[in-house]
């Protein structure tokens, strides 16, 4: 007995002085992310959101998107586009250098498209398809010429792809090699100073940075597994942000805690009900329609998301955004879904509570929901016990996320088909922002129209969505979406459901200047740094 | 004698390449293909040539069997192959998350052990009393929580309410510390996950620790050493706990195969960069040759478990010994 209490001692005595240890306060600004993102250079980081943006906070595009996803000029100081919108001009920002001290030049601007376009990489290689060539005529100029005036070209190609130091990459030819290179020195606001795999990654403010003083003086990215443990650990003080969305019934309790501050605003994420468009039932518009209007996304936000979500436009395009054709809603009913269902036949003629079509099929279907996400699935339930009250049937059936894309979207390729009925789908905010997302949702070439899921045709969108491609001119871009989303709230190719907000939760008192990017949240670039000036 | 184990041999060689055939099958079998993870959403938006290419620099774009030949090649010469999401050698990735899972895992192992052995000793000899009955609740409750739960309470009270202990990771991230303090704030981090293990794997020990020392209450050379009149202490480490200890050894032998493994579920949720982390991550992201390296290391050290167990149970129970 003795032992054990001498025992009992030693170890409450160790046990009192760790805390100490382990306290140190480190005066760096903490961010929890939710998973390993290789060494943070362009060819390793692993996720779009929150990869890219950490990344791109070590390297920089030619244009970065603003508060309102505007792309506006970053490493380029000025910028003149012919007429035929073929031709970009240019200028870069003097004084720029890499991490290493060298000069940045347009030599590093015209290696880094080339190598885009040579070592395949899944975001940047296809947005440079249609380069024609690109000249650097003097250290300070780059000239893309284009194959066609693009739409997509300034957010999609110019703000989005990093700049590599060509002495650096010159070397690393194949894709695997690039996959497995860990050299992380660029020219943006911070540099890598430390990689801990599946721990965490310290970065460093950078002294000589082009733009001007960077606000934070080190970063420390600590990886966060489980979502709930990353916002405790803000509650608790441990990190000073959680780069995931906060979870809705959290928000009152965050926002009543002092020393941490909520930042609320439109998140550009969808939450769909996907049709599959050549299933012989649902290509019939009546049946989508019936559908649409027995599901109430007013109380869905309200139920699922605590109200913190705004109801779907029926056009695809949030209310928030510049392209979203005003005016388009979408009003639901269930005394027009049962009108409709029995004006195109569809009764039920066996008494078993389920309808049939006049051949006798019944309106029996299958609707998918990722396991991943418990919001989708109580949104699957919903809908079920909403269609049967108009008598149509649903199964849902709950699969891995991986096991959904392979039965809606098959090897991520629309021309190789799909097997569903009905699917909760969504997709991230990029697909809000770039002003060709109606032309890739619906346009029924599956060359074009590359995540149009549901197998939608119309040849009204498709000969808008060519249209809109080669427009530059932002308002014109906008005129054309808007007629484009008229006709997809007429077919509903889709029913959108809701848009769940961005809601963010910091300490103020390690970091006060976030800047939250419309649809996105706080984790960009302008965080931490002013725009250049021109 | 050589004989035996020539046969026990090649037992376990075909049962390795059973294992490893199965851990090459599996994630193949899931749904879904690793290219999404590595590309995101965008890649619905590479044309037919670069997804071929992106497969190719996978080797995934090869027939199965000859993936399966080349697998099997690269065992035979011990290269575990590069994980397709960090595009870096499986060697190197096992052994940084290695040393935490052997650090987790082991403690609590040793720990739970010789928690349960003592207490299911003295519990058996209270047999009926209180202490045994409250022992029982005690344990079931912890044998039927789940551990993620256990986890989360765990974090909610010592962690964030009484800032007892840190919330998540092994170290304090960012801050290089050196000597006796890092090797305390290491001890910091692990006290959670480390009680939350040991918490759940103790009733397993104990009840058949309760239940071999039960058994062996019951024969007669017990009933003797009380006779002789022998010292209870005595009567119960010597006589009873020695003798009850043989099936334990098997568990403990059993425990040790999964060692590697690691926790997954406690992993996660802590945050700590173990190789039980490394598994769901990779199941998750459908990274083929990390799933296949984390299981053969688990298959290789099961069998060497069961290995040891074979050499060493003869000389820890004579009968088997005699037996043969």
């Amino acid at each position: 007995m003795r032992t054990v209490a001498i025992l009992a001692m030693i170890l409450i005595a160790v046990l009192a002085t760790i805390p100490a240890a382990g306290l140190a306060q480190t005066g760096a600004v903490r961010i929890a992310i939710r998973r390993d993102e290789g060494s943070l250079n362009p060819y390793t980081y692993q996720s779009g959101y929150p990869g890219w943006n950490i990344m791109t906070l070590v390297y920089d595009p030619l244009f970065y998107p603003d508060a309102n996803n505007e792309p506006i000029p970053w490493l380029v100081r000025d910028v003149k586009v012919s007429t035929d919108g073929r031709t970009w001009t240019l200028t870069l920002h003097p004084n720029v250098r890499w991490h290493d001290g060298r000069p940045l030049t347009s030599e590093d601007v015209k290696f880094t498209f080339e190598y885009v376009q040579k070592v395949t990489h899944s975001r940047w290689t296809p947005t440079t398809r249609n380069l024609d060539g690109i000249e650097a005529p003097n250290p300070q100029t780059v000239v893309f010429r284009l194959k066609a005036p693009d739409a997509g070209f300034r957010l999609r190609t110019l703000a989005d792809v990093p700049i590599l130091p060509k002495h650096i990459w010159e070397s690393v030819t194949t894709v695997a090699a690039a996959r497995a290179f860990n050299n992380t020195v660029g020219s943006g606001p911070f540099r890598v100073e430390e990689v801990r795999a599946g721990q965490f990654y310290r970065l460093s403010a950078y002294p000589q940075y082009f733009a001007g003083p960077v606000k934070v003086r080190e970063l420390v990215l600590p990886i966060v597994r489980d979502a709930t443990v990353s916002f405790t650990a803000v509650q608790a003080g441990e990190v000073d942000l959680s780069e995931r969305p906060l979870n809705p019934e959290l928000v009152a309790q965050f926002e009543r805690q002092p020393g941490i501050k909520v930042v609320r605003g439109p998140g550009f994420a969808s939450t769909l009900l996907q049709f599959n468009l050549e299933h012989p039932l649902l290509r019939d518009l009546r049946l989508r329609r019936a559908i649409a209007n027995a599901v109430n996304t007013n109380l869905m936000v309200k139920l699922l998301t605590l109200g913190y979500a705004v109801v779907g436009s029926p056009g695809y395009i949030h209310p928030a955004s510049p392209f979203y054709a005003s005016g388009l809603k979408f009003e639901a009913s269930k005394a027009k879904a049962v009108a409709i269902l029995n004006e195109a036949g569809y009764r039920d003629r066996n008494n078993d509570g389920v309808r049939e079509t006049p051949e006798g099929t019944p309106l029996r279907f299958t609707l998918l929901a990722q396991a991943e996400n418990p919001l989708r699935i109580r949104g699957a339930e919903l809908v079920r016990t909403w269609l049967k009250d108009i008598g149509i049937a649903i199964d849902v059936r709950v699969a891995d996320d991986a096991s959904v894309i392979d039965l809606v979207w098959p090897d991520f390729d629309v021309c190789k088909g799909r097997r569903f009925d009905l699917s909760m789908f969504g997709w991230s905010a990029p697909v809000m922002t770039r002003p060709t997302a109606l032309v890739d949702l619906f346009h029924s070439s599956c060359q074009i129209g590359t995540i149009n899921i549901g197998g939608y045709k119309n040849a009204q969108i498709d000969r808008l969505g060519e249209q809109l491609v080669v427009t530059v001119d932002s308002n014109r871009q906008k005129q054309i979406a808007a007629q484009m989303q008229k006709i997809v709230a007429e077919d509903l190719p889709v029913h959108v459901l809701y848009y769940q907000d961005v809601i963010m939760a910091y300490r103020a008192a390690a970091h006060d200047k976030w800047v939250f990017q419309k649809g996105q949240g706080v984790l960009t670039k302008l965080s931490f740094v002013d725009p250049p000036k021109r | 004698m050589v004989r035996f184990l020539a046969g026990k041999g090649v037992q376990y060689a075909l049962v390795l390449l059973f294992a490893v055939t199965l851990n090459f099958m599996l994630p193949r079998m899931m749904p879904g293909s690793p290219l999404v993870f590595l590309a995101g959403e965008d890649v619905g938006f590479l044309s037919e040539a670069q997804r071929t290419e992106l497969l190719r620099s996978l080797g995934l774009d090869q027939p199965l069997w000859r993936q399966y030949v080349q697998y099997l090649g690269n065992l035979a010469t011990g290269n575990l192959g590069y994980s397709f999401q960090k595009g870096r050698p499986i060697s190197e990735i096992i052994v940084e998350r290695l040393p935490w899972t052997l650090l987790l895992v082991g403690l609590a192992l040793l720990a739970a052990t010789l928690i349960g052995v003592v207490w299911g000793t003295l519990v058996a000899w209270r047999r009926g009393s209180a202490f045994d009955l409250g022992s029982l609740g005690i344990s079931m409750f912890f044998e039927s929580t789940p551990s993620f739960w256990l986890g989360m309470i765990f974090i909610a009270v010592f962690a964030a309410r009484l800032r007892w202990f840190p919330i998540f990771g092994a170290q304090t991230p960012g801050v290089s510390l050196a000597g006796w303090a890092m090797v305390a704030n290491t001890a910091w981090h692990l006290a959670l996950p480390l009680a939350t293990l040991t918490l759940i794997t103790i009733p397993g020990n104990f009840l058949i620790m309760r239940y071999s020392m039960l058994t062996v209450l019951g024969e007669q050379y017990i009933a003797t050493a009380k006779a002789k009149g022998l010292a209870e202490r005595t009567v119960i480490y010597r006589h009873a706990m020695r003798n009850a200890l043989l099936p334990m050894a098997t568990v403990v032998m059993l425990n040790l195969g999964f060692i590697a493994s690691g926790a997954t579920v406690i992993e996660t949720v802590f945050s700590y960069p173990g190789v039980g982390r490394l598994l769901y991550e990779a199941v998750l992201n459908r990274d083929y040759p990390v799933i296949q390296a984390t299981f053969f290391i688990l298959t290789v050290s099961v069998i060497a478990a069961n290995v040891l167990a074979d050499l060493l149970y003869p000389l820890i129970d004579p009968r088997v010994r005699h037996a043969r």
